[in-house]
């Protein structure tokens, strides 16, 4: 009962991959709904499941924050298939379309039940099978238009991501070797503040934080970011963040809890430098892909600041602010994807204009964009806000200034293409974009669901209230 | 029976795992890049084995073997995009793939 949403996700990729032999090119449309009514069973599963309880000898478990990370990255892939039902239908258009949408969706269902195991493994193999499961999928649909680009994003995203899992692992080997145990509940106690433990730690932040896309390890998100077809890089964007939050979070909070506040400097610091690279370098970007790439490694850097903190307050800032920005972000790549699937372009001047042709489109694209900016009242105010007073609780007002400088950098570049939708003319010949159904609704919802979160303080109580069962659960 | 002191063992993994870290850093062809990570993953299963064989445990093996199992997945899916590329750049180095800068 415990893993029930894992096992419809896979059941749904297995029934999916078998069906896809039988169907005809036609029929294969049929998977699209079908693959979103297995995760739409997994949300009504993870709803019944409780949130306290241990499988497998305690290798699986479920804790009430286990359980906010499997419904964003749940959400997240529901709307994922949402956006990407345009680009797998057989009508879509030649260049852009992506093949073979049975074995497409099975990766990313694939994907998604790595992710979900992910969120509740409490030992270092179940978290390194389950984590490699939410990496290695991601090669494959990174480079799946099997054209130069994808090609090379795929490759580079696979050396990089390799590298990370080896430098991760021999992190978790230098624990095992000081430990003896497996068990990441039973670390802390067989843990002492020397050389070791430190090297470890780096070790595996340094692995980890290729996934999180912090600086120095954020190389590869331009370039794959660039490269992966639009509806896979809002999915990598989205669930592979969080993903790796969830692994920083296990290892941090669980094993290397007594130590986080002597380590605390450390993190302020890589906070900093990951928001100011992110930041100044998304200014001079011209591909709307690469610039969310680096829109998103500074979101990384604000995400980290809920590590200051170590009791409740910081966790449940970063479990809501992940939620808030799964919702944007996807809001934001919803009129991406339909953009680059309809004119093929990702330049962010081919967006001159788009208010005149699509009005709606344009206002979603501009609240999306003040959601991740921060502008208040809309829900990416909101987190950030939270996250921001958990530094300034911690006693790092500085980081607070910076932070707050950044947040203000970065509402100049949002607004850069903000500027190009409303106050440039549209280019000659410029025809409206025709948004699927589907695609529609994944963006309205979306939308909603990134002003809402800032306005009703229902789901900010629950995780707050989920944090705080958490953290007793965790015995401190 | 005499045993390697895990001190050696140990230190011969941090030097595997050296290399293949520098491997995967200077060179510029691809499957030798992909070969450093290998010799890397490697070095993990001999520190996480010499741990284990040195002191009675037994876990560490575990993990050794889905390691292995992993790190085969892995390159099974890093050497098809490899052919994929090749076939259309007709390389394998990764200087001579560049579209994807600005």
């Amino acid at each position: 009962m415990l893993m029930l949403p894992e096992l419809i996700i896979v059941a749904t990729g297995f029934i999916l991959l078998v069906l896809d032999l039988f169907l005809t090119e036609k029929q294969r449309d049929l998977l699209v709904p079908l693959a979103l009514a297995g995760i739409a069973a997994a949300l009504g599963a993870l709803w019944l499941t409780p949130d306290h309880g241990v499988l497998l000898g305690g290798r699986f478990a479920m804790d009430p924050l286990a359980w906010w990370f499997k419904l964003t990255f749940l959400i997240a892939a529901f709307v994922t298939v949402m956006l990407t039902s345009g680009l797998l239908e057989s009508a879509a258009p030649e260049p852009r379309k992506l093949h073979s949408p049975g074995e497409f969706l099975t990766i990313l269902l694939f994907n998604l039940t790595g992710m979900l195991l992910l969120a509740s493994t409490r030992d270092l193999i179940t978290l390194y099978v389950a984590l490699e499961l939410a990496t290695i999928p991601l090669f494959l649909l990174a480079a799946w238009r099997r054209d130069a680009l994808g090609g090379e994003a795929g490759l580079k995203y696979m050396v990089i991501g390799a590298l990370a899992s080896a430098l991760m692992l021999y992190g978790f080997g230098v624990l095992y070797g000081v430990t003896g145990t497996m068990r990441l509940d039973a670390m802390p106690a067989l843990l002492h503040a020397d050389r070791t433990t430190l090297y470890a730690a780096a070790l595996i932040v340094a692995g980890v934080g290729f996934k999180l896309t912090l600086v120095p390890f954020h190389m590869w998100a331009p370039e794959v970011y660039q490269g992966a077809p639009p509806p896979v890089t809002a999915w990598l964007s989205v669930a592979s963040k969080a993903a790796g939050l969830s692994v920083l979070m296990l290892v941090l909070f669980r094993v290397f809890r007594p130590f986080l506040h002597d380590v605390s400097f450390a993190i302020a610091v890589l906070a900093t430098v990951t928001m100011t690279i992110g930041n100044l370098v998304a200014i001079v970007q011209r591909n709307i892909l690469r610039f969310m790439a680096f829109s998103a490694i500074s979101q990384a850097g604000y995400l980290l600041l809920g590590f200051l903190a170590g009791g409740s307050v910081g966790a449940a800032a970063m479990v809501f602010y992940l939620l808030v920005y799964a919702v944007t972000n996807l809001s934001v790549f919803a009129v991406i994807i339909l953009h680059n699937q309809q004119t093929g372009s990702t330049e962010l001047t081919d967006y001159r204009g788009l208010s005149q042709l699509n009005p709606l489109l344009a206002l979603a694209l501009m609240f999306g964009l003040f959601g991740l900016g921060g502008i208040p009242p809309l829900a990416g105010f909101v987190g950030k806000f939270l996250l921001f007073s958990v530094a300034a609780q911690a006693g790092y007002h500085w980081l607070v200034g910076v932070a707050a400088v950044n947040s203000t950098v970065s509402l100049y570049y949002y607004l850069r293409l903000v500027r190009q939708m409303y106050i440039e003319a549209p280019a000659e010949g410029a025809v409206p974009l025709k948004p699927g159904w589907m695609l529609s609704a994944g963006l309205a919802v979306t939308t909603a669901a990134s002003m809402l979160l800032g306005v009703v303080p229902t789901v900010y109580e629950s995780v707050r209230a989920s944090a705080a069962a958490w953290l007793q659960s965790l015995g401190q | 029976m005499t045993s390697i002191p895990l001190g050696h063992i140990l230190l011969l993994a941090a030097l595997l795992f050296g290399i293949g870290l520098a491997g995967v850093l200077t060179r510029r062809n691809i499957l030798v890049m992909l070969m450093s990570v290998e010799v890397m993953m490697n070095a993990v299963n001999l520190t996480l084995v010499g741990f284990s064989r040195y002191n009675g445990w037994t876990e560490g093996h575990v993990l050794a073997f889905f390691i292995i199992a992993v790190a085969a997945a892995e390159a099974a899916v890093g050497l098809a995009m490899v052919l994929a590329v090749f076939r259309l750049k007709q390389t394998t180095y990764v200087d001579e793939l560049r579209l994807l800068k600005r």
